[in-house]
């Protein structure tokens, strides 16, 4: 079943001043259950590809389906509250909400979507323990490290039941002990559930990982690779 | 110090009320007197919400002492009375009130003892016209010197007891005025209309009628203290403007990634404007309770203004400001907290919305 469905997106900045083509005419569909890095060197265009599929960007042509809905004509709101329901975000930063507790930070999205407290209850401690840090849940985000912030935010990310989780450089700051847990986690999560990742990343550890690698080079992809 | 004014004119001056005999207010002869003035201060004692009363004989005269002369009022008094109305007793700086038994006290300003080169135990002539039309004259002892803190009423009166005041007069008894004090100002217009109803044939004044001055700076008091509210509003709106902006600018990263994962517009700015008015929910109470505070303090302790004594009394205003606040102004201003800040986050509330996600996360 194919969850993401890009076609001849393109997406220049700055089009009236010094334009800057990020995307050439990128085709790309992704199936369900994935485990697919983008890769490819910096200024590739491989985050603004990231951020179009996930709604956060629009793109100056081309179309985006996900779960079979084109988005790259929705509104702001309408693309806000898409997110909400069917796509998962891990930031390179974590970027947790510094106020509220791991459960908390998980529940978050849940209660965007008015989900019953008990529910909310169950299903972010059920997450943090998938994720492995059960025992940090009512922990704040600067009593944690690196590698369980990600988790968190990992664990956050799946909160909504989302179609798949996009993942922009999730192991940059994480040390080799923590990348290589969060990767076994997401790894296993893919197995297990049939959770779709798409991963955005230089990180060679990534890479090796992924069962797809997609690479761009100055907009374009230029290989795809299956394993 | 408008309030200060006011309290100052009805406790010297004015009282909250006055009785007259009709023609007596224009023309201050002394054949206009109250007719029974017993009777009537018996009455009047007797209305509910009159907290005291008193009888004065007021004559219009001249008090002359060995180094010059003046034009004064002479207030003939009942001490006792008097000091229940307006807590004369209070303002001698010198010497000492009216002794019961003595003759011929007189008790002058502080104003007309340095004009006239006076000093307690001297003697001053007072002089003026009787119900007859005779000028006729009487020397009194000066027992003690007041000093009200307003010039203009402490250069224009001096005062004797009534009885002596009568018997210089020869007739026992008369008064010219009825002084009435009520417990509380709110009693104001209720107590008034019983009293005309009471002595249809007096002239019944408030003070705000016999001195149309108190009553306009009575009403500056609103007036001035809506202008200092929204000169404070206008400066805290721009205070929250700032502060709120700048949360929101510390936020940028925190903010997009909560429309990333998916928070609306709307919900975003409800954020903002919610965490807003918490701040003033929160800040107004403590800000009032301090405010409270200090006009407590400063009630009790007043604030000297004794460098600017000179000026501020010649315009009948106290050099000690007792600081007050009724309580529908604590009301007003929490409300009006709680709307600035309720304005003054529309504009920050506007700018989170503003924020695209995708450079917003990647902010630092």
């Amino acid at each position: 079943m194919t969850v993401i469905k890009a076609s001849n997106l393109t997406k220049t900045y700055n089009p009236d001043k010094i334009p800057v083509r990020a995307l050439r005419g990128v085709d790309l569909a992704i199936e369900k259950g994935e485990f697919t890095a983008i890769v490819g060197p910096s200024g590739s265009g491989k985050t603004t590809l990231l951020n179009i599929i996930g709604g956060l960007d629009r793109p100056t042509a081309g179309e985006v389906e996900v779960g079979g809905k084109d988005i790259s004509q929705l509104s702001d709101n309408q693309l806000i509250d898409f997110r909400k329901d069917n796509i998962g975000f891990v930031f390179q930063s974590y970027n947790l909400i510094p106020v509220l507790t791991a459960k908390e930070n998980v529940e978050f999205v849940m209660v965007l979507q008015n989900r019953p407290k008990a529910e909310r209850d169950k299903r972010a401690e059920s997450l943090l323990t998938a994720v492995g840090i059960a025992e940090k849940m009512d922990k704040r985000p600067s009593e944690l490290s690196g590698g369980q912030q990600q988790r968190v935010a990992v664990a956050r990310a799946l909160a909504s039941k989302p179609a798949f989780i996009l993942a922009d450089e999730p192991t940059a700051n994480l040390d080799s002990e923590s990348t290589a847990g969060l990767l076994d986690m997401m790894a296993t999560m893919n197995k297990e559930e049939n959770i779709t990742f798409v991963f955005s990343t230089h990180d060679q550890r990534v890479i090796d990982r992924a069962r797809r690698v997609v690479t761009l080079v100055d907009g374009k992809i230029v290989s795809d690779e299956r394993r | 110090m408008v309030g200060g004014y006011v309290k100052n004119a009805i406790q010297n001056e004015t009282s909250h009320y006055q009785l007259h005999h009709p023609n007596f207010v224009e023309d201050k002869d002394v054949k206009f007197n109250i007719d029974n003035p017993a009777a009537v201060l018996a009455k009047v004692s007797e209305t509910k919400s009159v907290k005291a009363a008193t009888l004065r004989t007021v004559v219009n005269g001249m008090v002359r002492s060995s180094r010059g002369a003046r034009g004064i009022t002479i207030r003939g008094i009942d001490p006792a009375q008097e000091s229940l109305v307006t807590g004369f007793d209070s303002k001698l700086i010198e010497g000492k009130y009216f002794t019961e038994g003595r003759k011929n006290e007189i008790i002058i300003s502080q104003k007309i003892a340095e004009k006239l080169k006076l000093k307690l135990r001297k003697k001053v002539v007072l002089q003026f016209q009787d119900l007859n039309k005779d000028i006729v004259a009487g020397a009194f002892r000066i027992v003690g010197i007041y000093k009200t803190g307003n010039t203009i009423f402490d250069e224009s009166m001096v005062a004797v007891k009534r009885m002596d005041l009568n018997e210089l007069m020869a007739k026992e008894g008369i008064a010219h005025e009825v002084a009435v004090l009520l417990d509380k100002k709110e009693d104001l217009v209720p107590t008034g209309n019983a009293l005309k109803v009471s002595f249809p044939n007096l002239l019944v004044e408030n003070y705000r009628e016999i001195s149309p001055e108190t009553q306009l700076y009575e009403s500056q008091i609103d007036i001035s203290a809506t202008i200092f509210t929204t000169i404070f509003m206008l400066a805290l709106i721009f205070g929250i403007i700032n502060t709120m902006l700048m949360a929101v600018l510390e936020r940028n990263r925190e903010l997009g990634m909560l429309m990333a994962v998916g928070m609306n517009k709307g919900k975003v700015f409800t954020m903002i404007v919610l965490e807003t008015l918490l701040l003033g929910i929160i800040a107004a109470p403590i800000g009032l309770f301090l405010g409270w505070a200090t006009i407590q303090y400063f009630g009790g302790q007043g604030i000297d203004l004794g460098a600017f004594s000179a000026s501020m009394e010649q315009f009948g205003l106290s050099t000690k400001i007792y600081t007050e606040l009724s309580t529908k102004y604590y009301w007003s201003l929490a409300i009006s907290v709680l709307i600035t800040a309720l304005l003054g986050s529309l504009y920050p509330a506007w700018k989170a919305i503003g924020l695209r996600p995708v450079e917003a996360i990647r902010k630092i």
